[in-house]
This record gives structure tokens, sequence and C-alpha cells, in this order.
């Protein structure tokens, strides 16, 4: 143990893999320090494995109706209660994580590279394309992501593919600025000019030294975004517009169990301590992630 | 972080006016009620087609004939003091009570009663296909509707309809009375009156609308001049409260004087109260699951009847709406004149299962449409779980009413659950829309038909819903609409399943208010306290 920690401490890597191997243990040496950041972690570390394990936690599938179990309170039994179909809220929560984690994926996958496709273009091209592009980001910057999204929605009609792609569409514009804030600091910097000047053509330029500098800003913004996106996925499922019966979306079952506030309060309480939780979860990962990954900040 | 903090704090704030925002018990002669009316769109009585606004009007118009709180299942004179049929059923003439007078102290003559139908024709707005069934349009109306003299009305049909319907469709929204010469005072561009009216009355019924605020509340102020004695209540309040759970924290609390919207769940919870009473009146509602017969698949009358079997009424109507739903399985509801009680259907997933194999059928998938608002979303999930029981997969898309009524309208839906309630209290109402559809070709647009909405038309049934409208003698007119009630379980593309119960819980004290089976009869002015 004690040879591998010595071999990422020394002072002179001898390879590249070591190099990157020493800057990713100095980032989880400062990233540990921060109580707050690994409790994110530990948070979203649990997310994934409820989504991955859902079969084997949870003991039913939480869609099928119970009618002679309905409204039980939290105990042995039911741990999280059920619901107004007698359906186990745990479970309903456990397989409500692969819905969670399927949109901030989903929305991950959308959002990082056109965001970060627009950004580093406009940066680094600069002249006409980069106003015309900022200007288009402008656009979708100007309207209130959940107002965009409810109006993308209705035109394509409810569901959870359509509430993804309505989030994604008003949620990549911030990509945008960050990325091309980035590009126009590197544009001229002198590595750049070095591997113009071998002849490097521009998209190579762009793709193999641009976009990777500008990843980590983009990456610890989105771990900031990720609970808007969560909260943003989950006001569309209250509104009926985003996930649609029976599947557990946290927003959806908060949605239907409000009626049951009174009475009934484990049936929206416990979706809503989840979203609340895993919300919680990947700021302080995104706050940990910004310490470490972003250099004005470290001391 | 930021964000979290901000939502977490927006969120409580919420919760904190819901149960902070202080408010005063109502004083003994104003009467207070918590109800979701969001519906209200228009209160002109030729316009009104929605629940709540339907219920305002019943309390500020006299109609020609009535269906009075204290006789709620009888047809008695409203304006009119009695009547007289011709022989051959074709015309009718009212007597006009003496002495009656509209909240303005204008009296109340033939000529208004003549003017407001004849506004009903000419306006021609959603319902006035109540009237204009009797052959009436802009071009005739005024000549079938003549003032005799005084105190005499006389009215003429040219479709040889049973008198009974008649009288049943005189006694909707649209024969409320209006006040001739105030309406016409507030005309403007040839408009009947019709936006003044919208936001004002013009009636001489037990109370006159003090004022309507969109989404807060509704004010009534009483008649100390109806024609019945004044109301107990000075005025009657109706607070916009769209949450369940708000109405039962006010309700609880004494600020107001009946809740109107609680679901089943918070009624158990409410019984044991001391200071609170629960009252139930059947309603002439009915839940029904709809197959849109122009689908390959559902347009197979096997399949109707295989999803007729896989659905589990009596879980359903024993659990999650148990109280407010009963299970109810055709067309005109159960406790009004022809009103037909067989349940043949139960939960039998062996049978589904059975037809479906018998037609041949590969399982199949289907969307569900249906609304966001309780108890739709619940009903919807427990027919998806009977559903796959019997091997047919189905998808479920909860819309609100402003999505979902165009799509049915256009015939785009495959299997709908929809909630219908009569226009009038005669079964031709309902015969009409479940089971005439006189033609079904899209370009028809018979959009208020719901078999028309459903692509599905019987020739001999549109036949028989004609010849029981017609029939004048009683008996038979009732056994023809049960045997077309007996016959659309199993012909129809319907699967009727609840009829509905509506239940308000009010504060034990409070008494007399009346609500009877059609949605818009609901009485507050024998209310006390």
């Amino acid at each position: 143990m004690s040879a591998v920690r010595a071999w990422l401490l020394v002072d002179v890597p001898r390879s590249r893999w070591q190099a990157r191997c020493q800057r990713f243990f100095l980032g989880w040496l400062a990233f540990r320090q921060n109580a707050g950041a690994v409790a994110g972690l530990a948070i979203v570390a649990a997310l994934v494995a409820a989504a991955l394990l859902a079969p084997w936690i949870s003991g039913s599938t939480g869609v099928v109706p119970d009618l002679g179990n309905r409204l039980q309170p939290p105990g042995a039994a039911f741990w999280f209660g059920t619901d107004e179909l007698g359906r186990d809220i745990f479970d309903r929560i456990v397989w409500g994580s692969r819905i969670t984690l399927y949109i901030v994926g989903l929305v991950t996958v959308i959002v990082v590279p056109i965001g970060l496709a627009v950004g580093v273009v406009a940066g680094y091209v600069g002249g006409w394309l980069d106003s015309a592009l900022m200007r288009l980001t402008d656009i979708f910057l100007a309207f209130p992501r959940l107002i965009l999204a409810l109006a993308f929605v209705a035109a394509l009609g409810p569901g959870l593919e359509n509430a993804v792609l309505a989030i994604a569409l008003t949620a990549w514009s911030p990509y945008a600025r960050i990325a091309r804030a980035e590009a126009l600091t590197l544009r001229h910097s002198d590595f750049i000019l070095a591997a113009r000047s071998q002849g490097i053509p521009h998209h190579r330029v762009l793709a193999g030294h641009v976009a990777p500098m500008c990843m980590s800003s983009v990456i610890v913004r989105l771990t900031l975004d990720m609970a808007g996106i969560i909260l943003t996925a989950a006001g569309l499922g209250f509104l009926g517009l985003g996930a649609q019966p029976p599947t557990p979306e946290w927003g959806a079952m908060i949605a239907l169990g409000r009626d049951y506030l009174l009475d009934q309060w484990w049936v929206p309480a416990f979706p809503g301590l989840a979203i609340l939780v895993v919300s919680l979860g990947f700021n302080l990962l995104g706050d940990g992630l910004r310490d470490v990954l972003d250099p004005k900040s470290r001391s | 972080m930021g964000r979290v903090v901000r939502s977490v704090a927006a969120m409580g704030c919420v919760v904190a006016l819901g149960l902070v925002r202080a408010a005063a018990a109502p004083p003994d002669d104003i009467f207070v009620m918590a109800k979701d009316v969001g519906d209200v769109i228009t209160l002109d009585p030729a316009e009104v087609f929605e629940f709540t606004a339907g219920e305002i009007v019943a309390n500020v118009y006299d109609r020609l004939m009535m269906f009075e709180p204290e006789h709620p299942g009888q047809i008695a004179g409203g304006v009119a003091e009695n009547y007289a049929i011709s022989d051959d059923g074709r015309t009718i003439v009212f007597r006009i009570r003496d002495g009656l007078r509209f909240h303005s102290g204008n009296p109340v003559r033939p000529e208004d009663v003549e003017f407001s139908l004849e506004r009903v024709v000419k306006l021609n707005r959603t319902p006035a296909f109540i009237v204009t069934q009797f052959g009436w349009n802009a071009g005739n109306v005024e000549d079938l509707i003549q003032v005799v003299d005084a105190r005499h009305l006389r009215i003429e049909v040219t479709e040889g309809l049973s008198p009974g319907l008649i009288l049943n469709a005189l006694s909707a929204g649209v024969a409320s009375v209006v006040d001739r010469e105030l309406v016409l005072a507030h005309a403007a561009d040839g408009d009947l009156g019709h936006a003044w009216l919208k936001t004002h009355s013009a009636g001489s019924g037990a109370f006159r609308l003090g004022r309507w605020k969109a989404n807060e509340y509704i004010a009534l102020e009483a008649n100390p001049h109806y024609r019945r004695g004044a109301p107990a209540m000075r005025r009657v309040f109706l607070r916009h409260v769209p949450e369940p759970s708000a109405q039962r924290l006010l309700l609880e609390r004494g600020d107001v004087d009946m809740a109107r919207n609680l679901t089943p769940d918070q009624i158990g919870a409410l019984a044991e109260h001391a200071d609170l009473a629960v009252d139930s009146y059947p309603k002439g509602a009915i839940v029904y699951l709809a197959a849109n017969a122009g689908h390959p698949v559902l347009g197979n009358s096997a399949v109707v009847q295989a999803l007729r079997y896989a659905i589990d009424y009596r879980g359903m109507a024993d659990s999650f709406l148990a109280g407010q739903f009963a299970v109810h399985q055709a067309f005109w509801p159960a406790g009004l004149w022809a009103g037909y009680t067989a349940t043949p259907y139960e939960l039998d997933i062996e049978k589904a299962r059975s037809l479906l194999e018998d037609a041949g059928l590969e399982p199949f998938d289907v969307r569900i449409d249906t609304l966001t608002s309780s108890p739709f979303p619940q009903i919807a999930q427990s027919l998806q779980a009977t559903f796959a029981q019997a091997g047919i997969r189905s998808r479920i898309v909860m819309q609100d009413g402003r999505t979902l009524w165009p799509r049915y309208r256009a015939r785009k839906h495959e299997l709908i659950i929809a909630r219908w309630s009569p226009d009038y209290m005669d079964p031709h109402a309902n015969a009409d829309a479940f089971a005439r559809n006189p033609d079904n070709r899209p370009e028809a647009g018979l959009a208020g038909v719901l078999a028309w909405r459903n692509a599905w038309a019987s020739e001999d049934i549109n036949a028989k819903t004609i010849e029981a409208r017609d029939t004048r003698d009683l008996a038979a007119r009732e056994r023809m609409y049960q045997e077309l009630q007996r016959r659309l379980q199993t012909e129809g593309p319907y699967a009727i399943m609840f009829q509905q119960i509506d239940q308000i819980v009010r504060r034990r004290h409070v008494e007399g208010f009346v609500s009877g089976v059609n949605f818009d009869h609901v009485y507050y002015r024998m209310v006390t306290k």
C-alpha cells in the first residue's frame, strides 16, 4: 500500500501515466478534506447503487396496485409505508432512482456536447460566428427554464423522454457561455500557437487542446446544475407533464400524493425527501469538485 | 447550494401561507363554502355549461320549470304556475305566476320568458342544443314562441317529442328567465346583453350575484323578496380553494362552513370529528371507459367486451373511491326515472383472456388517455394493472381538460377514461350522447355526441333512440330506455363503471344545503346556521 502511495507522491513522475495518477490522487486528497463534498459523493454513490441494484433491494416492481394494502403507515413491513394504490413507497423510490439517473444522464449527454461545441467554436473562431452563436445562446438564456420546458412539453406531448428533451434544450446555454469564456483565454496561448505552427488543423486543435481545457469548469457547473435538473424534472412530473403513471418518478409521486399530506404524510413526504437529499448530494459534490478542479480557487 | 435553499424556502412559504392565513369564523348570516371554482368562465345562463357556474345560475335565476329543493326529484313549475299541452303534444301554453319580480324590481312577464328562450337560440352557445332540438332556430323561433296575453306564453315544437322530454329540457339552465328590460339596457353591438351577463345577473331567483372575481371568490346576495320567502343567509360566499388539503384545514378551523371537494380518504379521517358532519348525495355524473371504434383492434366488439371483464369495479369502489363513487354500468344514472341498475360485469380475468383468444388476437399495446385530477390517475392505474393480467399492455397519458377534450372531440384517442353528466333530467339527454350517432363520417363533426367521438354507430340503436324520445306513454318509454341501456352494455363502445356520489363536509350546525341528482340542482336558499 505504502509503495503505491510513494509512487503516487514521488517528486518527479517518470511517465505520463504516473503524472496523471498523481494529479488525480492529489485532487482526491484535497477533496477528502471537505466533509460536505465526501457526503455528497456518498449520496450520489448511494443513488447509483440503488439504481443498479433496484431488483435486489426492492421487494416488488413498485407499479402493481395492491388495493388491500393501501395507505399503510411506515413500519417493519413497509419501511416508507404504502401509497394510495397500496404500492410500497420504498420500492417506488428505489425504482425511481433509475428514472432520476436516466434524466440527469440523458440531459448530460445532450447538454454537454451541444454547449461545449457552441461555446468552444464561438470563443476560438470569434468574429461574426461568435456573435451569431452567442446571440442564439442569449435567447435561450433569457427564457425561464421551467416555462420554456412547459412550452416544449405542451408541443411534444407529455412523457419522460419529451421532458428530458425539453430540459436539455433549455439547459445547454450556460455551458456555451462557460466554454466560450475559457476558449477566449486559450486561443492566443503559446501551446495553441505552437500546435498551429506545426500545421495541426483547426478542428483538431479545438477537439484535442481547447475542449479538454474547458472540461473542468463544465463538469463543476454540471454537478451544480444536477439539482436544478432534478427539480425541473420533478416540477414537470408534478404538473403531470413528465413521467406518466405508474412510473415511479419522484415529482409525479408527490403530485399524486399531495391529497394525503395531512393524514398519510408519508405518501408525499418520502419522495420529497428523496428529491431533497439527492439534490443536496449533487450540490455538495459540485462544491467539492469546484474546490479541486478550479485553478483559480486553489490556494 | 443556493438553488436548493431557495427552493426549500419557497416551499416552506407556500405551506406556511396555507396554514397561517388566519381568518375569523363567518358571521351567523353568511354562508361560506370552500370549493374549486376555477371552472367558471361565464355566468350568462345562455352559455353556462360548467359545473360551478351551473350551480350559481340555479340559485340566481328561476327557470320556466324547476326542481325545487323541497322536492329535488320532482319537476314543478318555476316561473310557470302551470301548463297545458295540446293533444298532438306539439304546443304547450304556460301560465306565468302572478306578482313575481326580478331583483331589479321589474315584474316577470311572458315577454321576459319569450326573450330568454329566443336569446338562447339566437346566441347559439354550447348548451343551446337543449332547446334547438325542439326544431327551433334563429329564423323560426320568434314564430314558435308567442306571448298570448299578459299572463300566458305559447311554445310550439316542430319535432314530435315526448312532452316529458320538453318539460325536462325547459328545466335546464338555458330556461332561466332573465330580466328583458335590464339585459337590453346593457346590450352592445346586438349581443343581447351577452357580454354584460357574463359577469352580472338579471334574474328573479333566491339570490343575486354580488361579485365574481375569477379564481378568487363568488359572492351571492340574498333576494329578500323571493317568491318562496327570503333565504336565511344574507350572503353566500364561494371561496376558491383548489387544494383539498387546504379546504380541509379551513373547515377544521371553522373558517368556512362547508368544504365541497374533499377526497374519500380525507373524509374518512374527518368522520370522527365532533363539530363536522358528512352528507352524501347521489349525482348524475357517470365515469366510463370509452374505446375508439376507429382503432384497428378496439373496433372489434369482442375486445371491448374483454375490457369490461378486465376492470376491478368492486375493488376500486371499495378502496380509493369509497363513498364517492358507486358501481354503475348503464348510461342513465340510478335513482332517476328510467334508471337501469343491472351490473352484469365484474372482474373476471379468465373470461377476458378467453374472449381475446376467441377473437384470435395477439397481445397488443394501447394508450389510455385521462385527466390529471383525482380519481382519474388512480382509476387508470388500476385498469392498467388488470388489463395487464388479461394480456393487454397499456400506457397512461394524463392531460388537463384543455388538452384532453380537443383530442377526444377529434377522435384521436384510443382508450379514454372520462366523466359525463346529463345536461337535463330526461334519459334522452344521455341516450342522445351515448347511443345515437346519426352521421358517423369524420367530417360530420358531431363533437357533442360520445358515440360519434368513439366512431361507433348502429342504425338500429339510432332508430330505437328516436322511438323512445317520441313515445308519449310513460311506462312504454321507460321500458324502451331500459332496453337501450341493456343493449349498450354489450354493443356500445363503452365500459361504464361508476356513478358519482357527492360528499360534502359541513360544520355540524350548518343545515339545509340541498344537492340534487343533476350537477346544477344545488340550492343554497334553505341553508341555516
